[in-house]
């Protein structure tokens, strides 16, 4: 069989539903709603906006084991600090794919964080870490972290589900301070099934948004962020 | 101190399920794809639709480089998320260690049904073979540029009747390596669309299916 010939060789209808009208009902989505509290505990502002930006870091860790299979690949991701591994998962003892809890050893991969920082920057895809980040504490400029929250289930609701992260930080530092962007941080180990080897490769900046308004936290008060994800909204 | 009283977490919940916020573009946008070519070569039917149907498995595995396998950096047990849709193992009882990847594959089918974020298969699905009703599957090809993963596959027709494609999912493997060799499978249907109008592949034809899952930066 010979393929290949053009499309302009013959009369196809092309479908309505074909062309992007921009206007399409996406099946996935995710938000974020970001809650600040005065020093009283007082609701002084909530804000949501759709976040858009997984990094390359999530699109390679996402994609499947035929994608290194088939391109013999790696993927290239980049860790906040900016060292580099090249990732290449596969069903061989060998190799090294993100480790899973075991009885033998105990090398976890883990979110550790939603970060917020006080910098922006213009391509959030090719984003390994944030721009200025706020440091956890409660020295001038910085915020103390709470522990993100992640729930046990996803929420299943008619044709929609959903499952929601999130995190608390309190203002102890003397000062208003202004959060302009937000991330997810997960630390990645890589291990092979056939003995105790494993590849540490710290943390890893996996979502990244930039804010569409500045979040201004009161001294003694607190904000939580709230990331949904959520298909078939 | 902070008292989270002042708004109820029933609110707080609300609201972290918004209502659809206007004027901005989508995070996603997927498509299902259909180029089909007659015996000689020519393309022969073009359809091309938007993807409305991923499942809980999807979300739960995109949940996974999101929140990670492990409870905490101390807690040597996998997330509930992992646990409850997925059924993967808390823990696994290894020798020396465990670790996880996963696959994927386009599945076609003759039926239709209702979705559901629950779903596990399609409604009739068209098996892998040269025999009546049956279509030859080639290998799956799998391509990324940006945010956007391309999947597409090839099938092949070598019986003597048209087959009419209705249905296409999206199917998910996760593997569980441990102990130098063991291997643990668990699958999943991570999308279910039914197509608008049926793709008919003919007679010693052949068709080529691509879902686009492109995640907007």
């Amino acid at each position: 069989m010979m393929v290949g010939k053009g499309i302009e060789d013959i009369d196809i209808d092309m479908p309505k539903d074909a062309y992007d009208t921009g206007k399409d009902t996406p099946t996935f989505r995710a938000y974020l709603t970001i809650i600040v509290r005065d020093s009283e505990g007082k609701v002084v502002k909530v804000h949501r906006q759709k976040s858009h930006s997984p990094t390359a870091n999530f699109i390679g860790l996402m994609l499947p084991l035929t994608y290194f299979n088939v391109t013999g690949n790696s993927y290239t991701l980049k860790n906040t600090g900016g060292g580099t591994y090249g990732y290449k998962p596969a069903i061989n003892v060998g190799a090294q794919c993100i480790s899973y809890p075991n009885t033998a050893v105990n090398y976890p991969s883990y979110i550790v964080m939603i970060q917020v920082g006080s910098g922006s920057q213009s391509n959030p895809y090719a984003a390994y870490s944030l721009a200025a980040p706020i440091a956890n504490g409660s020295g001038t400029g910085q915020l103390i972290y709470g522990q993100p929250s992640v729930p046990s289930n996803i929420i299943v609701s008619g044709s929609e589900a959903y499952f929601t992260i999130s995190q608390t930080f309190n203002n102890s530092s003397g000062d208003t301070i202004t959060i302009t962007e937000v991330g997810i941080i997960t630390h990645l180990r890589f291990s092979q099934s056939n003995n105790g080897s494993y590849t540490d490769f710290g943390q890893v900046l996996v979502w990244y948004d930039v804010l569409s308004s500045a979040i201004s936290v009161p001294n003694g008060g607190s904000v939580t962020i709230y990331y949904t994800f959520t298909v078939n909204p | 101190m902070v008292t989270p009283d002042l708004v109820s977490e029933e609110d707080i919940a609300k609201l972290t399920i918004p209502d659809d916020l206007p004027d901005e573009q989508p995070t996603f946008k997927a498509y299902v794809e259909a180029k089909v070519y007659d015996k000689e070569g020519h393309l022969v039917q073009y359809h091309r639709q938007p993807m409305r149907s991923l499942t809980q498995y999807f979300l739960a595995l995109m949940a996974i480089p999101i929140i990670g396998t492990y409870q905490g950096a101390s807690i040597n047990q996998a997330p509930g998320i992992l646990t409850n849709v997925l059924g993967l193992p808390s823990s696994i009882s290894a020798y020396y260690n465990a670790n996880i990847s996963w696959d994927w594959a386009i599945q076609l089918g003759s039926g239709t049904q209702a979705f559901s974020p629950s779903l596990t298969s399609l409604a009739a699905p068209i098996l892998n073979g040269t025999g009546a009703g049956e279509l030859s599957y080639g290998s799956l090809s799998v391509s990324y540029a940006g945010s956007t993963i391309f999947v597409s596959l090839q099938v092949t027709n070598t019986t003597s009747s048209a087959i009419s494609v209705t249905e296409i999912g999206l199917k998910g493997t996760i593997y569980i390596q441990y102990s130098a060799g063991s291997i643990n499978t668990y699958s999943f249907l991570l999308s279910y669309d039914t197509f608008s109008t049926a793709i008919s592949v003919p007679a010693l034809g052949m068709a080529i299916f691509q879902i686009t899952l492109s995640f907007m930066g």
